[in-house]
C-alpha cells in the first residue's frame, strides 16, 4: 500500500500572472463603445477615445461601483451609467458633471496598453510595476499587409482548469499522437528568460479522421514560442500533398478566475502566390477550423482531468518540471524570481522508440479496419 | 505570496530528481561556456545553462543583437558539437534512471 503513488493536486495560486496579455483584435474595440472583458478576477472596460487611443480600466466605478462597461464613451473618457463620473485612460476621474471638484483620490485600476500585430495587449502586474516594453512579443513582418489573410479570431471560455494546463502542452510530446492524432517525429524545447519554445515536426495519422495536426496528407513544421505567461506565436509550415502554406497561429489567454480562463486564438495565412483572394480566404478558413478543432481536443482533456503537482514521467516525456519552473517566474514577486526559473534550458525529446511503437499500432488499426470493411461490404 | 504549492514533501523530491539529478559538466570547446548535460538515451539530451554560461556563449551574444524572431531560440551549434564530443569520449553517461 505504501508503494502506491499519490497524486499531489497542490494548491493553485491566488494571484494572476505578471506580463502582457492579449484582449483581442484592436479593431474589435474601435467602435467608440465600451466593451466588457472578464479578466484577472474582475471585469475590465475597454474603449477607444475620440483621440483614437485604446484604454483599459477596471470595469467598476470607484464612486458607487457602477458598471462602466454599460456606460457611454464621452470624448476621450468613459462615463459611468450610474452618476456619469468620467474616467480617463490614465485611471483618473476627469470630471463629475454635478460636482464642484473631483476628489483627489479618484483613481482607479488602469492597464497599460499596446497594439501589436493588430491586437490589443495589456500589462498585468499584481505588484503594480510599470509595463516592461522590452518583453513584448515581436512584430510580425508583413502580417496585417495584403501578403497575409486578415486575422481570423476566436475565443473559448474554459472553466474548471487553471491556465497552466494550457502551458503544459509546450512540453507534451506524446499527447500529439493521442489527442491530436499526429506522429511527432521531432520535438525540442528551449526555455530562456521570459520565453518558452517548442520545436516540432509532425505528420498526420492515417488511421484517424483528425483535422488540424491529424490529417494524414499533411506534414507540419512548427515553432511555437510563449513570450511571457500567456501569449504564444506559432509559426507553422504546413505541407499538404506537396503544397506548402505558411500559417501563423496566435494562442493566447486571459485568466478570469483561479480555475478558469478565456482562450483566444487567431490565424493568418500567407497568401500563396498565384491564388485569387477567394481561394486564399477559403484556405485560411479551413486552417482556422482545423486548428480550432485542435484546441477543442485539448479542452475535452482539461475539462475532465485533475491538476497534478507531481507528474510521473517516462523517458519519452518532455521537460514538464522545467517548463513549470519557467512558468513560476510570472507568479512570484520580481524580487523572488530564482535564477533557475529564467536560466536557459534545452531539451531534445527522443521520439525514435515512440514512433516505432506508434507506427506498429497504426498499421494494426489499418489492418483491422480493412478486415472489417472486407467482412461487411459497403451499402450500394 | 503563495504560488503553485505542492502539498507533499515527496513532490519536492520529484522536482529535484527531474531537474537536478545526474547532470554532468560539459565545457564548450569554442568559448568559456560551461553547461550541465544529461542524456537519457542516444537521442535525448538536456542542457542546463547558467546566466554566466549564457553570456559567455559568443553565438548567443551575436544573436541577441538581432531583433527578436524565431531564430534567437535555436541551440548553439558549437556547444551541441562539444556535447557530442563529450558523449563520444564517454564523459556523459547515456541512459535513464526510472524516467529521469
Ligand atoms: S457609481 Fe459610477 S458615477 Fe456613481
Ligand atoms: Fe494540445
Amino acid at each position: 500500500m505504501t508503494d502506491t503513488r499519490m497524486l499531489d493536486q497542490g494548491t493553485t495560486p491566488i494571484r494572476f500572472a505578471r506580463g502582457w496579455h492579449c484582449l483581442g483584435l484592436a479593431s474589435d474595440f474601435a467602435d467608440g463603445k465600451p466593451h466588457a472583458i472578464h479578466g484577472f478576477g474582475t471585469k475590465l472596460v475597454v474603449w477607444q477615445g475620440a483621440n483614437g487611443e485604446l484604454n483599459v480600466l477596471d470595469g467598476y466605478c470607484r464612486h458607487m461601483g457602477g458598471d462602466l462597461t454599460q456606460g457611454e464613451v464621452k470624448g476621450d473618457h468613459i462615463g459611468c451609467p450610474f452618476h456619469d463620473w468620467r474616467w480617463g485612460g490614465d485611471g483618473k476621474c476627469k470630471e463629475i458633471p454635478y460636482a464642484r471638484r473631483v476628489p483627489l483620490r479618484a483613481r482607479t485600476q488602469r492597464y497599460e496598453t499596446v497594439v501589436r500585430n493588430g491586437q490589443l495587449l495589456i500589462w498585468n502586474d499584481p505588484e503594480g510595476s510599470a509595463a516592461d516594453h522590452d518583453i513584448l512579443p515581436p512584430e510580425l513582418p508583413d502580417v496585417m499587409s495584403d501578403k497575409y489573410t486578415p486575422w481570423s479570431w476566436h475565443t473559448k471560455e474554459i472553466n474548471g482548469s487553471h491556465c497552466r494546463e494550457l502551458i503544459d502542452n509546450v512540453a507534451d510530446m506524446a499527447h500529439f499522437y493521442y489527442v491530436h492524432f499526429a506522429f511527432p517525429t521531432s520535438f525540442r524545447n528551449i526555455f530562456d528568460g521570459h520565453t518558452a519554445t517548442q520545436f516540432m515536426e509532425s505528420k498526420g495519422r492515417p488511421d484517424t479522421m483528425g483535422g488540424g495536426y491529424g490529417d494524414e496528407n499533411s506534414t507540419l513544421k512548427s515553432v511555437a514560442t510563449y513570450y511571457g505567461p500567456s501569449y504564444m506565436i506559432n509559426w507553422l509550415e504546413v505541407d499538404y500533398k506537396g503544397f506548402v502554406t505558411e500559417v501563423i497561429l496566435i494562442n493566447c489567454h486571459i485568466p478570469t478566475g483561479p480555475d478558469s480562463f478565456l482562450l483566444q486564438y487567431g490565424i493568418t495565412v500567407k497568401k500563396p502566390e498565384g491564388l485569387d483572394e477567394k481561394t486564399c480566404a477559403y484556405i485560411a478558413e479551413r486552417y482556422t477550423e482545423s486548428f480550432g478543432d485542435g484546441f477543442l481536443q485539448d479542452v475535452a482533456i482539461w475539462e475532465n482531468k485533475v491538476a497534478v503537482q507531481n507528474p510521473l514521467l517516462c523517458e519519452e516525456d518532455g521537460p514538464v518540471y522545467q517548463l513549470r519552473r519557467w512558468y513560476e517566474q510570472f507568479y512570484v514577486d520580481v524580487a523572488d524570481i530564482a535564477p533557475e526559473m529564467t536560466d536557459r534550458f534545452e531539451f531534445e525529446v527522443d521520439t525514435t522508440k515512440a514512433n516505432e511503437y506508434w507506427h506498429a499500432e497504426v498499421a494494426e488499426n489499418l489492418a483491422k479496419r480493412a478486415a472489417a470493411e472486407a467482412a461487411a461490404p459497403a451499402d450500394a | 505570496m503563495a504560488s503553485f504549492v505542492p502539498t507533499s514533501e515527496e513532490t519536492l523530491e520529484d522536482l529535484r530528481h527531474y531537474t537536478e539529478d545526474r547532470l554532468v559538466d560539459v565545457a564548450c570547446l569554442d568559448c568559456l561556456a560551461r553547461v550541465r548535460v544529461k542524456k537519457n538515451s542516444d537521442h535525448q539530451t538536456s542542457v542546463q545553462w547558467s546566466a554566466e554560461a549564457r553570456s559567455a556563449c559568443q553565438e548567443f551574444v551575436r544573436r541577441d543583437q538581432r531583433p527578436g524572431g524565431r531564430d534567437v531560440h535555436k541551440p548553439c551549434t558549437r556547444l551541441m558539437a562539444s556535447i557530442d564530443d563529450a558523449v563520444r569520449a564517454g564523459d556523459v553517461p547515456v541512459g535513464a534512471y526510472d524516467g529521469y
